[in-house]
This record gives C-alpha cells, structure tokens and sequence, in this order.
C-alpha cells in the first residue's frame, strides 16, 4: 500500500542559475562586428551571428570532435579552412562563413559522403528529417559524378532493446557515441576499421541499452539508428509536432508531440537548458502509448446501465453526492491527483473547498519509482508540485483516505484522476470502496476504479488538452492539444464546472485559459506563470524542426 | 359564353366570373417565393436562388453560393506549392490551363523569377490559355443558347470544344484536370505536329463561329431574349470589380493583357473588343470577337514560338529526371525534397493577375518560406459579376434570369472555390 | 509603380492613421489604421491622383500568433490610372471588427461576407452580414489557423458507431 506522492524534501528553486563572467571578444563574422562570450565555439557564434553554417557531427548538447569537415569556415590568417564546431572564438578574430572555397568545400565533403550512402530516402525512416538531405539540397544541389558500386555493409544490425541500426547509412559523425558516453555515462559504441570500411558497432561486451539509448536516434543525422518502436510505423513528414511535456516523472521534461491523424507516434525531447537539455529518457518516451490503450470514452453510470449521455451521468452523479451531502457534508470526500494539470486541480479545489466545504481531501497518484542522477525523478507524477501547492495543506494521503473508507467516515467520494487509487485483490482490504454510497470517478482510463464507480466521467489526457504541470523544479511547464480528445471526453475543469453547476455552484469555466488566470490571481506558486500564446501543430516537413 | 380575351395580353385572369370586366383593377397579389436551384436546369453550376416574383416580375432575389465550396484555400495551406495546381485546374473547370497560369505566375513573382522562365515556355502558356480561353467562351455562350432553346448551335459549339479539348489532351494527357503547368515553366514540350493541328483546328473553329452567327444573331427569339436585357454600367462594373467579358461588354475597355502585359502578349496584335450598351447581347458579342482575337493571336504565336526549354533551369525547383533519380542518391534526394518539402517559397506576398475566361484572375500568396502556402487567395472574377446579379435580376422578368445568369458566366467551381 | 499612391496617402494622412508603407516584388502597399479604413478607401476612390475606382479584392489573413492576429486585405486598381494598391487593417482576435467597405465599393458587399464567413472578421454596419460559402449552421470560421483540417461538421448526421 502506497502512501501516494509526497513532495521532495529539496526542492528545487525557481530562479535560473546564476550567470557565469561575461567576457567577451570581438569577433568579425561575414564583416560583421559582433560581441561574444569569450570561451564560445566559432560555429555557434557564426550561427548566433545569422550566417547558416552547416553542420553533421556537432551537437550543441555534446562535445565536437570535428569530424565531419562541414563546418569549415576560412579565418584570417590561416592558411586552411578551419572546422568551427571545434574552434573557440578568439579577439579580433575575422571570420567569413561563405566564400567560393568554403562553398567549395561543403560540397567536396558531401559529395564524399554521398559516394557511399544508398539509395534508401523512400525506404528510409529519417528521409524527411534528415540532415544528410538538408545540407545537400541546400548546399550542393548537384547531380552525382561517379556511378560507381557503393561500398557494402550490414543492413540491420540489432544493437539492442530499442535500437536497429543500419550501417550503411551511416555517416560515421560519433554523435550517438557520444551521447552514451556524455548522457547516460556508458561507454556503448564505438567504431571500427578505417575509411570507407569504417563501422559504427557495439562496444566489445556491450548491448546498447542504457535508460536513454533512444537520444542516439535523435542525434543520429540521417537514418542509420532507427528506434525499433518508431521503425516502419510513420513517415516523418506525415507527423505534426506539438509542444508538450512529458507526464512520466516529476521531472517534466520538455518534448515534442509527434502525431498524424489524430494518433500519436512518438515523443521527441524539446529543448530545455534548464530542466532536460536535449534529452530525455526511453521510459519518458513510450508515455505515449497510454494516450490511445484503454480509454474510458464515454460516461458511465450504473443506474444508466452502462455508457450514457453527459447529462445522464452528471445528473447521476450531482444526485449521488447531492444525497450525502445533505445527510451529513463531512461523509464526502474528494481525491486530487497528481497526474492532474494545475487547472483541473484548482477546479477541483474551488468545487471542493469553496463551494462544497469538503474537509476531507487526499493526494493520489503514482507510486514511487527508480531514479537516476540524470533526468529520472522518483516521483512518477507529473504535478506534485502543483497538486500541493493547490492543496495548501489541506490533503492528506492515500494512507488516510484507506483509513477512513474503513472506518465509514466516508460516505461518498469525489475521485479526480484514477491513478493510485486501488480496488480488488489484495487492496480491496485496503480501499474498500465498495462500502461507498457514492462513488464518483474522473478518469482517462478504464479500470477497476471506473468498473466500481457509481458513475465514471472520462477524462481528456494530458497529450489533448489545454494546461500546466508544475515540474519539481516549481516550474510551471504548459501542455498543448495535440490529438482530439478520446470519444466524448472532456477535460476535467470542463467536467468539474458542469458538475458544479448540477451542485448549485457557480462555477463557469470556459476556457483553460480562465481557469489558469483565476488560478494565478489565487496561488501564489502560479504568479507570474505565463500562459502563452497559442500554438499550432507544425507539419515536420515544412518546419524542418528536426534535422 | 363570351370569353374573349385579347391575344396580345399578357395578363392571366383565372376563374372568369365577368368576362367583359378586363379593365377592372388586377386582382391583389402576395409576392410568391420561388426557390431556383441549387439543382435546376438553368443554375448549371450549382447555385441557388430564392426569387420573390409578383406575378412575372422579380421583386426580389437572393443568390446563394457555395455549393461547390471545395476548401481550396484550407487545402492549399497543407499542400506544397506544386501541389496547389490539381486544385487550380478545378476553378474554372472549363478553362483550367488558365488557371494554372495564373497560378503558376503568382507563385514566380513571389520567388522572383519571373524573367527566368524560358521563352518557350512562355509562349506555350499563352498558345494553351488561349485555347482555353476559346473553350470557355464557347461553353457558356452554347449553353446559354441551349437554355433558350436553341440547341444546334449548343452542338456546335461542343464539336468545336472538343476538337481543342481533344488537342490540350494531347499536350497534357487530359481534357480538365490538366495540371500543366509548374513553377518554372510547364510540365511537357508541346507534341510534335501541334502547331499544324492548331492552325487546321482554328480554320475549322473559324467556320463554326460564322454558322452559330447566322444561326443566332438574327433569330427572333434569341434576340428579343437577349436585347436589351439585364443592363449593366460602367459604374457598376467598377463599384462591383466585374472584369473580362461582362466587364467589356459595358464599353469598359479593361484587359489585363492589354492593362498590363504578361508573358508575351505585348508582341501579339490584338483587338479588345467592347459592348456599347451592357445588355445580354453585348456579353453574346464581345464573347464572339475575343475568340477570334484569341485565334489571331494563336496564330501570331505559333509564328513566333521560338526552340528552347521548356522549364527554367535551376535544381532547386526542376526534378531530376526519373533516370537519375533511381540511380544515384544525390538526384533521388533532390527529387524528395522537392516532392516532400516543397519548392521553398522565399517569405513575402504578392498579388499576380492574368485574364482568365471571366476576367481578372487574382491570386493573392502569403509565403511564410516554407514549401507550402501561408495563405493561398483566389480572386474568382465570376464571384464579383455574380454578386452583381441580386440588383440585376430585380425588375426583370423570371424567364429573364436564364439568359442573363447565362452569360455572365458564373462558374461553380471558380465561384465557390 | 504606384509609389506615388503610397506618397499621396502620406501626405494626406499626417496623424498616423498611414501606419506603414512598403514594396514587395512589385505590389505596393500600405497599412491603414482600424479607425481611417474607412476614410483612406474613400480618400483612395475621389483624389484625382489615385482615383481607384474599381474594387479588385477583399480578404483577410490569419497571422496566428501575432498582434494583431488578423488582416483585413483589400486590393483596389485604378481603370483610369492603371495603378493598384493593396490597404491592410489590423483586426485583433479579442475584438475583431472593422468599418465595412460597402459604402465606397458595392462589390465589397460578398467579399466581405466571405471574409466574415471564413475568417470571423465581422463588419461593422455591412447591409447582410451573413455566411456565404459555408452553410448557416456552420460553426467555427474554417480559415483561421485553429480550425482543425480533419474537423468534419456533417449537416446529416451519419449512423451511430459509423466512423466519420
């Protein structure tokens, strides 16, 4: 028996870390005098400078190791075009990005490493996010010279639990060795044998499958590393990309939403220096799948006999409640949980607290989980933070909530979100919710919860609605709709308003975007939370987004 | 019983009590609703309007569009720029190689290489939109003439039509959805033998015209149905933004091949004829002269049309050809970015005009510089003459909206969108 | 080529309400404030050095996620000047309504009702501001940017358990 989330005992603060000594050089780039940080690689000043200088191997989350030769730039004073992912900025250093022999030599050095690339853009899961097509559409655009036989390898290789890969398709730029060896802190790949012979391959004695080998498909420029879970399933320029954040952990990490149709593919890390950087973990990615398993999709309700309209099932439910309510108002109690978004909590708490006088309220959510110093929290919920600061003291844990189902101090109970909260085998004992004369469930899932509730209201998940997650770091991460929301469900403000309503409160949620503003005019860990602006899916072949 | 009526009146006197009583005061009327359309006979294309007439006179009328509403615009922002002219072909359906065009020149204005695009190819546009130009007149003057009954003419014109279709499917594989043209040029060189087939094709057309003439413009019936019916003004033209054919036939000498030349229309000699009093008629004969204008200038250009390419020459926006592309990686990535991606469009807006069969043609772009339209805006100039019609129809009689919806030629496609 | 439009406008409106000026492969434009839409067109139609009497076209633009979200687009030509301009008016999301043409050019009567049909842009003392491509029924304005593709509204509502 869990005890359900509990808050971190160091919680992080909200202020960024403090900037480090700004001394800066004078760098001229294409003629332009620009001031940068002294300690700057040239490529990243070049490209803050607005010049496009392209780039395979480097990664601005990982060292460089100047292997691809694209980012050659020519530099005063020295006789050679210089690689700028692996020169630092220097005073008065003058800087052109694109003169004929740079061009020149971009092209050479693709033109090399195409000699040997297959033929693969149609069979290929990277064409349309691949930089390999990027560069050499935007800097050669030449056709081929030499029809020569293309040097053969091993078409799939199985490096792992997630990972194929392809090497022939490889370009050999060591980003994904460096993101074992720089990320996850394990020394899983590595090449071999020279030239156009040379193989990326495992380690000797090692599979690639460290928490976070799916970054390598990210990094990966073209399609050598394909995730065994993404492989085949979509191409890349039917996906849209929505911003969102990942619901895995307390950690928040900042991703991508990648979906077509209504139907989502795969979760992408979205750059965050603060909170994930570049990363994310694999765990954090398959998230995902629970968007589309198993959803409740339409209200049920037991005297109904099974799905009912809304109406049905919220008049059942603002009845249920109704009757104890007026027996005695101390029997109801209502269950927050942390999986919720900031929104669906407040309007949770205002029903509860300020228009029910509920006194009895607990925190559910998931349990406690592995961690890791890299990005894996403990805390498997997404909102904790959040959940307590909505709280205010006021919630006490599934520990009690067990209690008090015992002891009948509970005669009906308002559940928002399932997660945590246990019924049958074992638990049964623990949470005898069937002693309940009302039992009232929101939920994004089917289970034994909503198969026990008098009346279960499906749940819109956090990949299509509106809201905010308060990550551990108490910051206040918002999420977008990216896929229509399953069958009749609703976000759980809208649920909780109409609810409200039945309840003879007023409570007139419209949009997320009120119930946020109300929110952060009343909390104070929501002040000065922006909610930004809206946000469209953006198609991945016209964005370019990655790659 | 004396019943006697006068032949010559119009009146219609139902249950004759007092049959010598014909002057007294008409019996009082409500003005009656009448729905035409959306799928009537005389509404081709699809349009619906609710008339109150008073006995035979339209009171009023309430033209309701949208039928053929094909999201073109919302379609377009989730297309590449390319793939935007299947959409384009369906506007004006009966004249869809002016359609891309139109396009195709907005979308080079926008990229800004408008001066890039070969000769050839500039004359092979002109020679396939006035083939198209000569199709669409021909379609709505013989089916206007249908709709009053006379049906030869209607066939003529048809077996006119169908020898250009016959000779645009030879250039393109297709008679409507063309798909033609293409940013930088067109998609094929025209096929060997075309010019002699066109000459033969204009000979013939030529003849036809001058039967449909007699056939028609002396016909009693035809022009007491025509003369003098559903005038429009200068004013109005202007006021409402009506171009082309309805446009001219006001005496308003506005053509954008003559306004502002395009492609290589300042080499041809041609005339833009104008109408002198707007009625349905002048919309008859203006339509008349321009397709033999458009046959004057069909034969200027095949006189002129010079050797050479027939796309601009530039990577980034030409495919490979299919050899290369499955047989080396550098063409088959050039071919999927092109394809997939989009021709990238640099960011900016324009608005780029030509003469379409109804008259300005206007495509109004928004580039984000992406491979896809931010905004992709067709100014269908049927819409303005359409919108014209609620205070055109008004007065007239009810047997008058045929013929006068006929010639203004409003195309569902194109109007709808 | 029609710089001298733009020249005129300028320095005929001196208190701001020319907000912007500019030239763009050829097209020459100029963005109007809300409240001198009106008075610029009319000022655009009568002066005898830009005398655009004809209406060409009037449109709006989704510019999501910028301030103000909407353009209100028209393009005006002069038959007896052979110049064109294009007028801009910004239309916010919160508020989004601009004076109506129709007084100065009938013909902007339908294209403002298109405008209004597939943008929302409403406008304010049009004579029949109603839809005109979509159905009455139709909910939502089908060309702004958050308006779903996919999303079907079917007049005729299909079996239950049909999929859509």
């Amino acid at each position: 028996m869990s005890t359900g989330p509990v808050l971190p005992t160091t919680a992080g603060s909200n202020a960024p870390p403090p900037p480090s000594t700004t001394e800066t050089v004078t760098v001229t780039i294409d003629g332009k005098v620009h001031q940068v940080a002294k300690g700057t690689n040239l490529l990243e000043a070049c490209n803050a400078a607005g010049a496009n200088v392209p780039f395979f191997c480097y990664h601005a989350g990982l060292s460089s190791p100047a292997v691809c030769r694209q980012c050659l730039v020519e530099v005063k004073g020295q006789p050679k075009p210089v690689p700028s992912c692996y020169t630092p900025v220097a005073d008065k250093m003058e800087v052109q990005t694109a003169t004929p022999k740079v061009l020149d030599v971009r092209r050479q050095m693709l033109e090399f490493t195409l000699v040997n690339h297959p033929i693969d853009c149609p069979i290929c899961d990277k064409a349309g996010e691949c930089m390999l097509q990027k560069h050499y559409f935007d800097w050669d655009g030449k056709l081929a010279r030499n029809d020569g036989i293309k040097v053969k390898k091993a078409k799939v290789v199985d490096l792992g639990p997630t990972i194929v890969l392809d090497q022939e398709r490889c370009i050999l730029c060591t980003r994904c060795i460096r993101v074992c060896d720089e990320v996850a802190g394990v020394h899983q790949l590595e090449m071999s044998k020279r030239g156009d012979h040379e193989l990326l391959g495992t380690a000797p004695g090692h599979k690639l499958d460290n928490p976070y080998s799916l970054n390598t498909v990210d990094v990966c420029p073209v399609g050598a590393l394909t995730s065994k879970d993404f492989r085949f399933a979509m191409r890349a320029w039917e996906l849209h990309s929505t911003p969102s954040v990942c619901t895995g952990c307390a950690t928040g990490c900042n991703t991508d939403v990648h979906h077509s149709r209504g139907r989502i593919y795969r979760l992408v890390p979205r750059v965050n220096e603060q909170v994930n950087k570049h990363w994310m973990c694999d765990e954090g990615r398959m998230t995902y799948k629970a968007v589309h398993a198993d959803r409740l999709v339409a209200p049920m309700s037991k005297s109904g006999g099974g799905a009912v309209e809304w109406d049905k099932a919220l008049d059942d439910a603002a009845r249920l409640l109704r009757t104890v309510l007026d027996g005695s108002p101390a029997r109801l109690g209502v269950v927050f949980n942390a999986q919720s978004t900031n929104e669906d909590l407040y309007a949770l708490s205002k029903l509860a607290f300020d228009h029910l006088g509920v006194t009895r309220a607990y925190l559910a959510g998931r349990d406690q989980g592995w961690s890791d110093k890299i990005l894996v929290s403990a805390d498997k919920n997404p909102n904790t933070a959040g959940a307590f600061a909505v709280g205010a003291g006021r919630l006490k844990t599934l520990l009690d909530l067990a209690n008090d189902l015992k002891s009948g101090a509970l005669g009906a109970l308002l559940v928002l979100g399932t997660d945590g909260v246990l019924v049958g085998d074992k638990a049964s004992a623990a949470m005898p919710l069937d002693r309940l004369e009302a039992l009232v469930v929101l939920s994004t899932h089917k289970n034994a919860v909503t198969s026990a509730a008098h009346v279960a209201l499906p749940l819109a998940g956090w990949a299509e609605i509106d809201g905010t997650f308060t990550n551990k770091l108490n910051m206040v991460q918002r999420v977008h709709p990216a896929v229509p929301a399953a069958g009749d469900a609703l976000p759980g403000w809208d649920a909780l308003s109409h609810l409200a309503r039945r309840l003879g409160a007023t409570m007139d949620f419209q949009t997320a975007k009120a119930v946020f503003t109300e929110a952060s005019s009343k909390l104070a860990f929501l002040k000065g939370a922006d909610w930004g602006r809206p946000v469209r899916s953006v198609q991945l072949r016209f964005a370019n987004s990655r790659g | 019983m004396d019943n006697t009526i006068a032949p010559s009146s119009r009146r219609v006197v139902i249950g004759i009590q007092e049959p010598n009583d014909l002057d007294a005061p008409e019996l009082p009327t409500d003005p009656l609703p009448l729905n035409m359309g959306p799928s009537h006979p005389a509404m081709h294309g699809t349009v619906r309007m609710v008339v109150d007439v008073e006995g035979e006179k339209i009171s009023s009328v309430d033209v309701q569009i949208g039928y053929l509403h094909r999201c073109f615009e919302k379609e377009s922002e989730f297309a590449t720029w390319t793939q935007v002219f299947p959409y384009t072909d369906r506007l004006n359906y009966i004249s869809p190689m002016l359609n891309n065009v139109g396009y195709a020149m907005a979308v080079e204005k926008l990229m800004g290489i408008t001066n890039q695009i070969p000769e050839r190819a500039q004359y092979i546009r002109v020679i396939v939109g006035e083939i198209s130009r000569i199709t669409d007149h021909m379609t709505c003057l013989g089916a206007s003439a249908m709709e009053l009954g006379a049906f030869t003419p209607f066939l003529y014109m048809l077996k006119a039509r169908e020898w250009l279709f016959e000779l645009l499917e030879e250039v393109c594989g297709a008679r409507l959805t063309v798909s033609y043209m293409r940013i930088g040029g067109c998609a094929y060189d025209l096929p060997s033998g075309f010019a002699e087939k066109l000459r033969d094709i204009i000979a013939r057309t030529r003849e036809v015209l001058v039967e449909v003439g007699k056939l028609l413009e002396r016909n009693r019936i035809f022009r007491d149905r025509l003369d003098g019916i559903g005038i429009i003004t200068q004013a109005d033209c202007l006021q409402f933004g009506i171009t082309g054919a309805v446009g001219r036939s006001t005496g308003l000498a506005y053509d954008v091949r003559k306004d502002a030349p395009y492609l290589v229309y300042d080499r041809f000699d041609f005339d833009v004829p104008v109408g002198s009093v707007g009625d349905n008629f002048d919309r008859y004969a203006v339509r008349v002269e321009e397709m033999r204008q458009s046959m004057r200038i069909l034969e200027q250009a095949l006189d002129q049309i010079p050797a050479g390419p027939h796309m601009i020459n530039d990577p980034r926006i030409v495919l490979p050809t299919k050899a290369e592309t499955y047989n080396s990686i550098e063409a088959m990535i050039a071919h999927f970015k092109i394809i997939m991606d989009g021709i990238h469009v640099p960011a900016g807006e324009c608005y780029s005009y030509t003469e379409a069969g109804n008259g300005e043609l206007g495509f109004y772009l928004v580039s984000d510089g992406t491979g896809r339209p931010w905004k992709c805006r067709v100014r269908p100039p049927c819409f303005a003459s359409t919108s014209i019609l609620p205070n055109l129809l008004k007065g007239l009689f009810l047997a008058d909206v045929v013929p006068t919806f006929g010639l203004i030629n409003m195309i569902g496609g194109e109007c709808d969108r | 080529m029609s710089q001298h439009v733009l020249d005129r406008l300028k320095a005929q409106f001196t208190n701001g309400e020319i907000v912007d000026t500019g030239s763009h492969v050829g097209d020459e434009w100029a963005r109007v404030r809300r409240d001198a839409w009106v008075a610029v067109a009319t000022f655009l139609r009568d002066d005898p050095s830009t005398k655009m009497e004809m209406f060409i076209d009037l449109t709006a633009v989704d510019r999501f996620s910028t301030e103000p979200r909407f353009d209100v687009v028209l393009h005006v030509y002069s038959v007896s000047l052979k110049h064109r301009v294009r007028l801009y008016v910004g239309v916010p999301e919160e508020d989004p309504t601009v004076e109506t043409l129709c007084g100065v050019w009938a013909g902007a009567n339908w294209f403002e009702r298109e405008a209004y049909d597939l943008y929302g842009v409403r406008f304010k003392s049009h004579p029949d501001l109603r839809r005109i491509l979509m159905y009455p029924e139709f909910v939502g304005h089908p060309l702004r940017k958050d308006y779903p593709k996919e999303k079907r509204q079917p007049l005729v509502r299909r079996q239950p358990g049909t999929v859509d």
